[in-house]
């Protein structure tokens, strides 16, 4: 099924490259631009479910408030790029923490849906607060090293996307030495393959659980961050980031971090050469399509486990 | 828990006649309220409680009693709206109360057909998965010009008439939708103290004790799935002919999740918790805006309800989640039950100090 799928998704590549040329490159460029970012959003996803069996239908918002924080910081205070991008990450993370000890830890033993229908609670809440401060209008952020396209085989590449590529491969690296090679990460895999052995070794799920929420808060900020430069920033974009996201996530396979960051990839480089085929409005469709199709067909996704041990 | 369902089991009927003959005296005094304090059409506003309480019946047994989330229910009322918009606007001999009922049937046989495949799923998956049909059908609802007229959508849809009786003013259409109502919760009671009911409160406590009792659980939650997308579809005909006009926006995820806080605050699994939850939250804006104009020197953006429905709504569900799970109705019934239990004490007290 792996390799059935790896050589459909080739194939597609080749077709696109083939027929449109720099257009189809320029496609599959921007297409992992934004795959990128569904990738660090499923990576959010990922680390919370395998920790706590718990879906974030916040997730999304962690992205827009971290792209509206920026705002803030960068645009408006004029505070230096590389401290207001901390400033906004560190602000999401300590909210994200925050609703896990108030909200998420106390609901521990609560049946999913209680779960469930928290965490919209508080996407509905994150959602309506920002669009309080912030209004309704997308801002726009300024790229991290200037607007001036870089030329590649005919294709145009905006400097941002390269920010956007490298922040990702250093995320995918510093959570796949955080969870193989630190003894709490390891710990929380532990944790997630079996709670209840885990806990009689004396490793916390209570712990594990809030720094994974601690992870995907940060992971989730600094993706909607390094995007908000080339898509808009606005109170709305989390929503349907968040869906796209768990989107990447199911189709990697949910719990398997490399799952998130293949299913991410795929799923950035489908839609926009389905938005380049199709009539632009059909564009979201494709995601939910996936998602819906996956989840039929082969739930446990490309790379997952049964278990849905971390990474 | 026993005593609780002995209360529900006799007192259910008795209930329902009180609510019954509530309901129908209710317009006879409830004027609509001018004026710049309070100004609230209770009519109307109830007409637009009954439409949802259509499709919240069904999503409290599909969440409440068979355990399964949908956050995609608002596609079903869609659903319902478009097909009965569709038909009666195309074609202006068509009869809208045969629009309304193929609206309700379409959406119940797309429930059949998606629910089918789709309730294999549990959990977290299931409320993905329904969440992104919800999304589907907001997609196609904007984007198939040609039948549903795009983001604009449609206008001039006739008002209900039922061989030749005209629903067009609210009164009329708050009796009509009323009596559906209450032919729905009768319905619900009896489901819900018959076989079915009990095997899908079986089906709800554990999913393998039912199966084991012999209880069909596979197609008992896509029965409830497609009860459930019935009752919205149905809600959503009932809509369109109410308002005439239909576009949508009025059919996105915030609606899902409107229909899923109603079950919330009501109480899950609770018929009459349902009909609570529905008519809080949706009486709940209109009285909210009154607050500005008795409190002097309020901020501005505090007079429009509509800044900040949400973040109540969110703070709403997670409150409830955390301290009520059981809903209003529950709490209400503690309230006077606790009420009840300290007059006792004071009265003892007060006897015993005599």
């Amino acid at each position: 099924m792996i390799y059935g799928s790896a050589t459909v998704f080739t194939l597609l590549l080749v077709v696109t490259l083939s027929i449109k040329g720099s257009t189809g490159l320029q496609w599959i460029v921007s297409g992992l631009t934004v795959g990128s970012i569904y990738a660090l959003v499923a990576m959010g996803f990922s680390v919370i479910y395998s920790s706590t069996r718990v879906i974030n239908f916040a997730q999304g918002e962690f992205s827009m408030l971290g792209g509206m924080l920026m705002y803030t910081f960068a645009s408006k205070a004029g505070v230096p790029v590389p401290l207001a991008f901390i400033l906004s990450v560190i602000i999401v993370t300590l909210l994200g923490a925050g609703f896990e000890r108030l909200a998420v830890h106390p609901l521990r033993y609560s049946s999913v849906i209680t779960v469930i229908i928290v965490t919209i609670g508080f996407s509905i809440f994150l959602r309506a607060v920002a669009k309080w401060i912030w209004g309704s209008d997308p801002v726009k952020i300024a790229s991290f090293s200037g607007d001036k396209p870089i030329r590649f085989l005919g294709a145009a590449l905006v400097p941002q996307s390269f920010w956007v590529f490298g922040f990702t491969a250093l995320a995918v690296l510093l959570v796949f030495l955080f969870f193989n090679r630190t003894i709490v990460g390891k710990g929380m895999t532990a944790a997630a393959a079996n709670p209840d052995a885990a806990s009689l070794v004396g490793i916390s799920t209570s712990t594990s659980s809030l720094i994974a929420w601690t992870i995907a808060a940060a992971l989730g900020a600094a993706a909607g961050i390094i995007i908000a430069p080339i898509k808009f920033a606005a109170y709305s974009v989390g929503t349907m980031l968040g869906l796209k996201g768990f989107a990447a996530a199911i189709l990697g396979g949910l719990g398997s971090a490399p799952g998130a960051v293949v299913g991410g990839l795929i799923l950035g480089v489908l839609e926009t050469i389905a938005a380049g085929v199709f009539p632009s409005g059909y564009k979201d469709a494709v995601a939910f399509l996936i998602l819906i199709l996956v989840l039929l067909a082969w739930p446990q996704g490309l790379l997952g486990r049964r278990q849905d041990v971390m990474a | 828990m026993a005593r609780r369902k002995g209360i529900v089991e006799t007192h259910s009927y008795r209930t329902f006649l009180i609510v019954a003959a509530f309901i129908f005296i209710l317009p006879i005094w409830a004027r609509p309220i001018p004026g710049e304090a309070l100004h609230m059409d209770i009519v109307n506003l109830m007409v637009l409680t009954g439409i949802y309480a259509c499709a919240v019946l069904g999503l409290n047994l599909l969440l409440g009693y068979a355990g399964q989330i949908s956050l995609g229910h608002a596609a079903f009322f869609g659903i319902g709206a478009y097909t009965t918009a569709i038909l009666c606007t195309r074609f202006t001999w068509f009869p809208t109360w045969l629009g309304v009922i193929l609206g309700a049937s379409l959406a119940g046989a797309i429930g059949w057909l998606v629910g089918k495949p789709v309730l294999r799923l549990k959990g977290n998956y299931l409320a993905m998965a329904t969440l992104g049909l919800g999304e589907i059908a907001f997609i196609l609802f904007s984007q198939l010009k040609g039948l549903t007229g795009g983001t604009v959508g449609m206008l001039n849809i006739p008002p209900l008439s039922i061989f030749g009786l005209k629903f067009d003013t609210d009164i009329k259409f708050y009796y009509l939708v009323w009596a559906i109502v209450l032919v729905i919760m009768l319905l619900t009671i009896n489901l819900v103290l018959s076989r079915v009911g009990r095997g899908l409160r079986a089906l709800h406590s554990s999913e393998v004790a039912a199966d084991a009792m012999g209880v069909n659980t596979g197609s008992y939650r896509v029965k409830v799935f497609v009860w459930s997308a019935v009752l919205a579809g149905l809600g959503g005909a009932l809509f369109a002919h109410f308002q005439l006009y239909i576009n949508p926006e009025s059919f996105t995820f915030a609606l899902s999740i409107l229909f899923v806080t109603m079950v919330v605050v009501g109480g899950m699994g609770d018929i009459w918790g349902g009909l609570v939850g529905v008519v809080a939250l949706t009486f709940l804006p209109s009285i909210i805006q009154v607050f500005p104009e008795w409190i002097p020197g309020i901020p501005e953006s505090l007079t429009n309800f509509s800044n900040y429905a949400l973040v109540l709504y969110g703070l709403l569900l997670i409150i409830f989640m955390i301290f009520l799970p059981k809903g209003l109705s529950y709490g209400m019934e503690r309230g006077v039950a606790a009420g009840r239990r300290s007059a006792k004490l004071l009265l003892d007290r007060i006897r015993a100090h005599d």
